[in-house]
């Protein structure tokens, strides 16, 4: 028998880039923003993903987590990913230092369609840590700024402790091409921005569907609110667009886990727009 | 193309390719019927099927990808050896050679897993036609001949002085070349076609409708919660289906260094989908609606196969006696 080496293209999917932690932001009591880069300095050069992807992140020897990119494509000097700590790997990715070493592999899923958002009005609506990935988009769109009209960020948490990416909301506030509100479910004595839950704040800024795009991201709970009042507000479901959560593993299709109706989120997702949503077969997410 | 040969021959052929392949043949242990390493000296006569099927010995039921050291503050992640030994299995059934095949598109696309794929490539597969239905099975129904199959590099029928062989891959052709094989003709090959021992008179269910009809049947909560009402989330259907792959990656840690691994999991198990806060698939029906449907439906919209061969073992195997067949025929009424 002849011998083959069927070792096909040599590539091991499984195996992550090694990644630095340059620096640790605490954003609130539970959650941290990390910013990393290769430690193979050359693979950083190559790198690039889209707003809206996602990675799996490892910690050697507690596992590997699924995180979308939190930075912006337009800013490549690093990487950035948030993490709420909530169970084994995300209590081991706190308790790492600047300096430490962890793996990750990515770019994984398809990405917020930028094509169709060129040129319209977009609305923003993100709850608590769901404000991640809208940031890596928002970002984006902020360093293209001349190619879309006005733009409304509506972000919502629980309390004023809560907020994150707290340095964003200010420079965003302070942006005069930007309509900010920020708002929280209890306020305190120094609160000084809106408080109410995200859907009725949103009904009560009314922005007009008109040309318009939306993108949401946050608790399942929130979205599910949030679509209702945009579709009151006249939001038709091709005009509005969400990330879907799901257990994920591999980040390829293959694992299983994130598997609803014909589709796996995190080959097909995780953008859908609402329009996709309604087609599925299931409701399982 | 076809050659014949004797029972004797067969034995010395596949003890002779031992010296350069390693050679996996059924073998009774400890009552099981299982696929192990071919002693060289008998060939099992009266086995029907494996109870595990052959899927672990290509997506292994715990497979190290990678592993790692750290040392002094650096940390280093190593690759494992790769193995490209030439197998040769002999004794599949046509119903676990093609959920082979059936898994195959799985881990090629885009992301190529070279473990399974490797796997698969390295390995001759020498089927065997079955004499007997095996208990529980309904592979005729899921359009499987039991004695006729392309899944394989050479496919084997007895015959009363030994065996016809049916060589369908160039790499099959190349076995049995320069051998103990001798030219056999076609008409051979069909006159050792056996009459199948305990075969229906008519299929249980029709594919296409069930296939159709899991879609429509999928918003019936009510439907579901009935079906899977006895179901003790065991998972054993999940582990002995030659078919199903979903899995986990687990590291294993030791002071100064660790693995990483594939490991087969379940869509039975409530944690397989448990998320920080929330589950999608907390109750027991969604689970087993989400494997039927799975197997019979979502599998095939994205690769045009079913995710099912029929070989019976999850009817035979399971502890509540929670029969597939009757849950398709009543997805199919």
């Amino acid at each position: 028998m002849n011998q083959r080496n069927e070792f096909p293209e040599g590539k091991n999917i499984y195996q992550p880039h090694l990644m630095e932690i340059i620096k640790i932001i605490p954003e609130t009591g539970d959650t941290k923003t990390f910013h990393i880069q290769f430690v193979e300095a050359s693979l950083g050069e190559t790198f690039s993903f889209l707003s809206g992807q996602f990675a799996e992140y490892s910690v050697f020897g507690e596992g590997e987590a699924t995180f979308c990119i939190s930075s912006s494509p337009t800013r490549m000097d690093h990487l950035e990913f948030s993490v709420k700590r909530v169970g084994r790997v995300t209590s081991a990715l706190h308790q790492l230092n600047e300096g430490d070493i962890i793996g990750f592999r990515g770019p994984y899923g398809n990405h917020f369609p930028l094509d169709k958002l060129k040129g319209k009005n977009l609305l923003f609506v993100g709850g608590g840590i769901g404000l991640a990935p809208l940031r890596s988009l928002i970002h984006n769109v902020l360093d293209d700024r001349s190619n879309y009209q006005d733009i409304t960020i509506l972000y919502g948490a629980r309390s004023p402790q809560d907020l994150c990416f707290k340095y964003d909301l200010e420079a965003w506030s302070r942006n005069p091409l930007v309509k900010m509100v920020t708002t929280v479910d209890v306020g305190d004595k120094d609160w000084k921005g809106k408080v109410g839950l995200v859907p009725i704040v949103l009904e009560e800024i009314c922005p007009s569907p008109n040309g318009a795009m939306a993108v949401t991201c946050g608790p399942p709970i929130m979205i599910r609110y949030t679509l209702k009042s945009l579709e009151k507000l006249g939001f038709t479901p091709s005009q509005v667009w969400t990330t879907l959560e799901m257990k994920m593993k591999c980040g390829f299709g293959k694992c299983g886990r994130c598997n609803v109706g014909p589709i796996y989120v995190c080959r097909d997702g995780p953008v859908f727009s609402l329009e996709e949503i309604r087609n599925f077969v299931s409701d399982e997410f | 193309m076809y050659r014949r040969i004797t029972r004797e021959n067969l034995k010395k052929w596949l003890a002779g390719l031992k010296a350069e392949a390693e050679v996996v043949a059924p073998a009774k242990v400890d009552g099981l019927f299982t696929y192990q390493e071919f002693n060289g000296r008998e060939l099992l006569r009266s086995f029907q099927n494996t109870r595990l099927p052959p899927k672990g010995l290509f997506l292994e039921s715990l497979r190290v990808l990678f592993g790692w050291k750290s040392q002094g503050g650096s940390l280093r992640v190593n690759i494992p050896s790769s193995f490209n030994g030439q197998r040769v299995i002999f004794g599949l059934r046509a119903c676990d050679a093609r959920a082979l095949r059936t898994l195959e598109p799985v881990f090629r696309g885009d992301y190529q897993d070279v473990f399974f794929l490797q796997n698969l490539s390295r390995t001759l597969l020498l089927g065997l036609a079955c004499r007997v239905q095996c208990e529980g099975s309904f592979c005729t129904e899921m359009g499987i001949d039991p004695q006729e199959s392309v899944d394989f590099d050479i496919f084997f029928r007895e015959s009363p002085a030994g065996y016809i062989a049916k060589v369908i891959t160039d790499k099959g052709n190349e076995l049995t070349g320069e051998s103990e094989f001798e030219e056999a003709s076609e008409e051979e090959w069909k006159l050792a076609r056996w009459q199948i021992r305990g075969p229906r008179e008519k299929p249980l269910f029709d594919l296409e409708r069930v296939k159709a009809k899991v879609l429509e049947s999928f918003p019936d909560e009510d439907f579901w919660k009935h079906i899977s009402a006895k179901c003790i989330n065991c998972g054993v259907c999940t582990y002995l289906c030659p078919t199903c792959h979903c899995f986990d990656l687990c590291d294993l840690q030791m002071p100064g260094q660790g693995v990483r691994c594939r490991c087969w999991d379940s869509c039975a198990f409530p944690n397989f989908t448990k998320m920080a806060v929330h589950n999608p698939r907390e109750e027991k029906w969604r689970r087993y609606r989400q494997r039927v449907s799975h197997k019979f439906n979502f599998f095939h919209q994205n690769f045009q196969t079913i995710a099912c061969v029929g070989c019976g073992r999850c009817v035979v195997y399971c502890p509540v006696n929670l029969d597939l067949r009757e849950v398709l025929v009543k997805v199919a009424r």
